[in-house]
């Protein structure tokens, strides 16, 4: 351990972190400054320590939940507000999966024991139009039926069919 | 992460498969023939087009049961009517007669089995069904009159012809007169 006029090595470990803060009055700043200049050992620990103050300012900001904040507002004004019961709680993605889940069994079910989705339910007036259009369609058959069945009988009245 | 990717796409394979399940096509139907394919007539120039379907045909049964149980039988059991009528005024009826010849040879080569088959100097009349087993599964008709007009007719789904032709000679006339009105013009 190295001993220098203004500090010793323990004297500015101990006051390190505050250093780099910039918290300690101008006069200490100066002779910490000093040490670090000619010492080393306390040169490696400053890198140490600012790595690691770098490493903790990258990390998120805590969200502290409002009750936890209403709670200290509370108990600043002399009121001990005790916890309650800890709610039960899912997990986000769990709960999301949950949700995705119901919503496909109610859309599944719709789908296999409702009547098939039609965007526009038909009229009485688009019904009745439709049966028209069937029964022609079915009229359509029977005269080309009854048409070919007379030509065939035709034929057959002009020339019989001999055994 | 891992999470909200699986989720919506389970989500999205199981509402696909259960659509794709539920809705089956007309066109899947064996009974069904494609007006595009065959291409008989422009479809500007149809005196009256059809095309009844599904649900709709499932509500002209129910809404005629009480009326005209004959008539609603025969159509609770189809999937789908289509009906193309083209005035052959103004026309190289030559042209039209060699269109349904090739759609009788596409019909044949698919699987359908003519049951009528009239080829006069002014007319002709093909009734085509298509059999799966002992059941019936559709019934094609094309009709060509001189100086008048041509047509086609697609019935898809069971059916019965003896009763289908019953049905339709019972409605012959009258009901040919009044339909067309009725009957949409394409659009």
């Amino acid at each position: 351990m190295t001993r220098f006029e203004e500090l010793r090595c323990e004297e500015v470990l101990d006051v390190l972190e505050p250093w780099l803060d910039g918290d300690l009055p101008p006069d200490e700043e100066a002779r910490v400054r000093v040490h670090l200049d000619s010492c080393p050992s306390c040169t490696a620990e400053l890198a140490l320590a600012r790595a690691i103050q770098s490493e903790l300012r990258s990390l998120p900001l805590p969200d502290c939940p409002p009750e936890v904040l209403e709670r200290v507002r509370r108990a600043r004004g002399g009121e001990v507000i005790p916890f309650g019961q800890p709610e039960r709680r899912t997990s986000r993605p769990f709960r999301a999966a949950l949700a995705a889940a119901m919503l496909a069994a109610a859309v599944g079910a719709s789908v296999f024991f409702l009547p098939p989705f039609r965007n526009e339910e038909p009229d009485s007036e688009e019904v009745a139009r439709a049966a028209e259009e069937a029964r022609y369609a079915l009229a359509y058959i029977g005269q080309v039926s009854r048409r070919a069945g007379l030509t065939l009988r035709d034929h057959l009245e002009a020339e019989p069919v001999r055994p | 992460m891992r999470t909200r990717i699986i989720v919506p796409l389970v989500l999205m394979l199981f509402l696909g498969g259960s659509a794709g399940w539920a809705q089956q096509r007309l066109s899947d139907q064996p009974g069904y023939v494609s007006v595009e394919q065959l291409d008989l007539f422009p479809r500007e120039d149809l005196s009256v087009e059809i095309n009844l379907e599904g649900a709709l045909l499932r509500m002209v049964a129910a809404a005629t049961r009480g009326e005209d149980p004959g008539f609603a039988q025969v159509i609770s059991n189809l999937k789908g009517i289509q009906v193309q009528v083209f005035p052959l005024t103004g026309v190289e009826e030559g042209a039209v007669r060699t269109k349904i010849g090739r759609a009788v040879r596409l019909l044949e080569d698919r699987g359908w089995k003519a049951t009528v088959r009239v080829r006069e100097k002014d007319e002709e009349s093909y009734i085509y069904l298509k059999e799966s087993g002992d059941q019936i599964l559709g019934l094609t008709v094309l009709a060509f009159t001189a100086g008048e007009e041509a047509a086609l007719i697609n019935i898809v789904g069971k059916l019965d012809p003896a009763q289908l032709e019953r049905l339709g000679q019972s409605l012959d006339i009258p009901q040919l007169k009044r339909v067309p009105a009725g009957g949409r013009k394409p659009e």
